[in-house]
């Protein structure tokens, strides 16, 4: 059966209530993408207990919303489609047919199609070239209608949308507004981009405030209204600054509930019977973190199903359930939130990946590296991308990329795996990312932050601990370890630092391979800063993570660990 | 080239001008925060008002002979374009020193400069009261600096 509504005429007349009213085309979108994401998570749940009219009504309520929606602005396409599933969702409701594997594929399905869809209407409202999905959604339809005899051609083609179909959803759900649930507390929608400003307002408000409580004017005073009234301006700051902060804090469930349908596509692909285990969803993060997580996440999920979960008959044959299990958690820990993604399958096979890093140079033949150190070689870059290396370490592929992702959002990834166990993945997450702990470093006359997350420890060095070993520059002994020596000061071309290594502080700084000793002047403290990005865009200056505002409101630049750690190779090679 | 406001400020013996809708405000000279791994024209990072802003120093970028910095010496806040956004860039000049109204026939286009990359800095001459204005193409003269902070 044909589509009712031609795409290349239709392409047009759809933008033109939109075009009208940019401010409702951008609810339009929200909206739209809400409910196809609620969609998404209710119908996994309808397929656990079919029979819940509760559980379809969730599913027919947005459906019907969006079809209606997309309608009353005049975007056929898009209402057509929906329109055909909330016929098919219709006759489930009123017991014509079950909810079974295929209807939920085709719900699924159509998720997928309407948000393609969705998002042509926006390219092409931008101006942009418009995609053909006339092939496409014939396609769908026939397959809707290819779903069961029950449904009657006439009436699945029907071309004039039906406006008494309101009366299905009965009085009592009839309007399709936004919907006050008793449960949830009252919420309003705000740009993002206003939080953000938000945010940095009064982020700037809290070193005004502690500018003037630092000012030497009023550090000799003692009169009592004023010092009460300093000191009620600083409770309040720091609230606000709590306040505005959580406000941007959003539960992680939504990226969860996405990851929930990539095990099931996983599970029909690979044809691995697969549960997920999913808890601590309310947990609340950055909604930049939640935004850009989900990536990383579903890379780690694909590899584990991929390398890590057996095939039935392996499972039976190690005495595990034919069903593999994965977990996604997440948690509080000190400060951090905990993702952790566990898989129960055969884990990391230390062996191989030796012999690979062997082979590829990367650890001497005689040396014994740590069960750590083994298990870190999968973030590297290109590692046992080979081809030999199969059931194991295909897991390479692209870790290199999670973790990358992962130190974007100033996170730590670590692993711990069992041989025929299972492996998980606990990436360690800030809280928030306006915010980090930094302990300031004084190098000549210039000041700098390093987060303290990347901060093993601090000393003063023996000058005996420190040696000038030809070919590898300085290195400094540190509990019986070896670690590379660099001056900040030579790194980034400061004049006027220390220059007698022993008279300085040495720094630690660490990632999960390796350390470097960082030659400082002097520790000026330790304190929580609002993190800038550099020239209001990312920087990629190497060692340079951004720039923090000072309690005396001037500019510190952010070290880097990591890029620190590439400048002192790339120097010491030069000098080699 | 329309008649329009312009920002005048000294450079050495010169006078330059720039369109006064560009200008987000002017400030003394203050405490320049190092970047390293840039050129030395690009002085580093301030503070204003809570927006970290790349400061470039228009002697050095010039090529002209440095000299201290004086109770003169201004840092100019402009809107330099960049691709598709805007971004705030100051300048430090030896001293600000007027705003004009320069119309259409006081402005000569640039002589040619024979395609150097300098060139394209230079928007136009204009002769006020017979004293030339150097009229500066901020995009074309900056915007390649705001990238070496974005992207260097």
């Amino acid at each position: 059966m044909p589509p009712s509504v031609p795409d290349p005429h239709a392409s047009d007349s759809e933008l033109a209530t939109l075009r009208g009213d940019p401010e409702l085309a951008r609810t339009f979108f929200a909206e739209t993408f809400d409910h196809l994401g609620s969609i998404e998570a209710s119908v996994l749940a309808l397929e656990v207990t079919p029979g819940d009219p509760k559980a379809l009504d969730e599913v027919f309520r947005p459906f019907h919303t969006l079809k209606a929606n997309a309608g009353a602005l005049g975007i056929d396409s898009v209402e057509e489609l929906a329109r055909h599933v909330e016929d098919l969702l219709d006759r489930a409701r009123s017991g014509e047919r079950q909810i079974g594997y295929a209807e939920v594929e085709i719900v699924l399905a159509a998720v997928d199609l309407l948000t393609s869809m969705i998002h042509d209407v926006e390219a092409r409202l931008a101006g942009r070239d418009a995609t053909d999905f006339g092939p496409k959604r014939a396609a769908f339809i026939s397959a809707i209608e290819g779903l069961g005899d029950t449904i009657r051609a006439d009436r699945a083609s029907a071309a004039a949308p039906s406006r008494e179909d309101d009366a299905r959803l009965g009085p009592e759900t009839a309007a399709s507004g936004p919907r006050v649930d008793g449960s949830n507390p009252a919420t309003v929608k705000v740009d993002t981009r206003k939080l953000d400003s938000l945010v940095d307002l009064v982020g700037e408000l809290a070193i005004v405030q502690s500018m003037i409580h630092q000012d030497p004017q009023l550090q000799g005073r003692s009169n009592e209204r004023l010092n009460r009234n300093l000191a009620q301006l600083l409770r309040i700051t720091g609230e606000l600054q709590t306040e505005s902060m959580a406000m941007r804090l959003v539960p992680i469930h939504q990226t969860f509930k996405r990851m929930s349908r990539l095990v099931r596509d996983l599970s029909r692909k690979s044809g691995k019977a697969l549960e997920l285990v999913v808890s601590g969803e309310d947990t609340e993060l950055d909604r930049k973190v939640v935004e850009e997580i989900s990536d990383p996440l579903m890379h780690m999920l694909r590899n584990s199903v991929d390398h890590g979960i057996e095939d039935p008959e392996t499972r039976r044959r190690a005495g595990k359930p034919p069903q593999g299990r994965l977990s996604l958690s997440a948690y509080h820990k000190g400060g951090n939130v905990v993702i952790a993604v566990a898989d129960d399958g055969c884990g990391l096979d230390t062996d191989k990946l030796q012999q690979r890093a062997v082979a590829q140079k990367l650890f001497e033949a005689g040396a014994i590296p740590s069960e750590a150190e083994i298990h870190a070689l999968i973030f590297r870059p290109g590692f046992s991308t080979a081809s030999e290396v199969t059931d194991i370490s295909g897991r390479g592929v692209g870790m290199d990329v999670v973790r990358r992702n992962v130190e974007t959002l100033r996170g730590r990834i670590e692993i711990r795996s069992q041989a025929g166990i299972g492996t998980t993945f606990f990436i360690k997450l800030p809280l928030t990312l306006a915010t980090v702990e930094g302990l300031i470093l004084g190098v000549g006359d210039q000041r700098f932050v390093l987060p303290t997350f990347s901060v093993r420890e601090s000393l003063r060095p023996a000058p005996d601990r420190i040696h000038r070993v030809p070919g590898q520059g300085w290195l400094v002994q540190v509990r019986g370890d070896l670690l590379p020596l660099a001056r900040l000061a030579d790194l980034f071309g400061i004049g006027g630092a220390v220059t007698e290594p022993s008279e300085g502080v040495v720094v630690v700084l660490e990632d999960d391979l390796q350390c470097l000793a960082l030659i400082v002047d002097e520790l000026l403290g330790k304190q929580e800063i609002v993190i800038k990005s550099l020239g209001e865009a990312l920087v990629s200056i190497s060692g340079v993570a951004g720039a923090a505002i000072l309690a005396d409101g001037r500019i510190s630049l952010i070290l880097d660990a990591g890029g620190l750690m590439t400048l002192q190779r790339n120097a010491a090679s030069r000098a080699a | 080239m329309s008649t329009g406001k312009y920002l005048t400020f000294a450079l050495d013996k010169e006078e330059y001008a720039v369109p006064v809708l560009r200008v987000r405000e002017i400030i003394k000279i203050m405490d320049i925060t190092r970047v390293p791994q840039l050129p030395a024209y690009v002085k580093g990072v301030i503070n204003l008002r809570g927006k970290v802003v790349p400061i470039v120093d228009m002697r050095m970028k010039f090529g002209l002979p440095a000299r201290e910095y004086s109770e003169r010496t201004c840092i100019i806040v402009v809107e330099v374009a960049v691709r598709n956004s805007v971004v705030m860039m100051g300048v430090i000049v030896d001293s600000v020193s007027d705003v004009l109204t320069i119309s259409t026939e006081e402005v000569a286009a640039p002589p040619d400069f024979g395609g150097s990359k300098e060139g394209g800095w230079v928007e136009a001459l204009a002769k006020v009261k017979g004293h030339v204005k150097i009229l500066l193409n901020l995009d074309k003269m900056l915007g390649a600096d705001s990238e070496l902070i974005r992207a260097a």
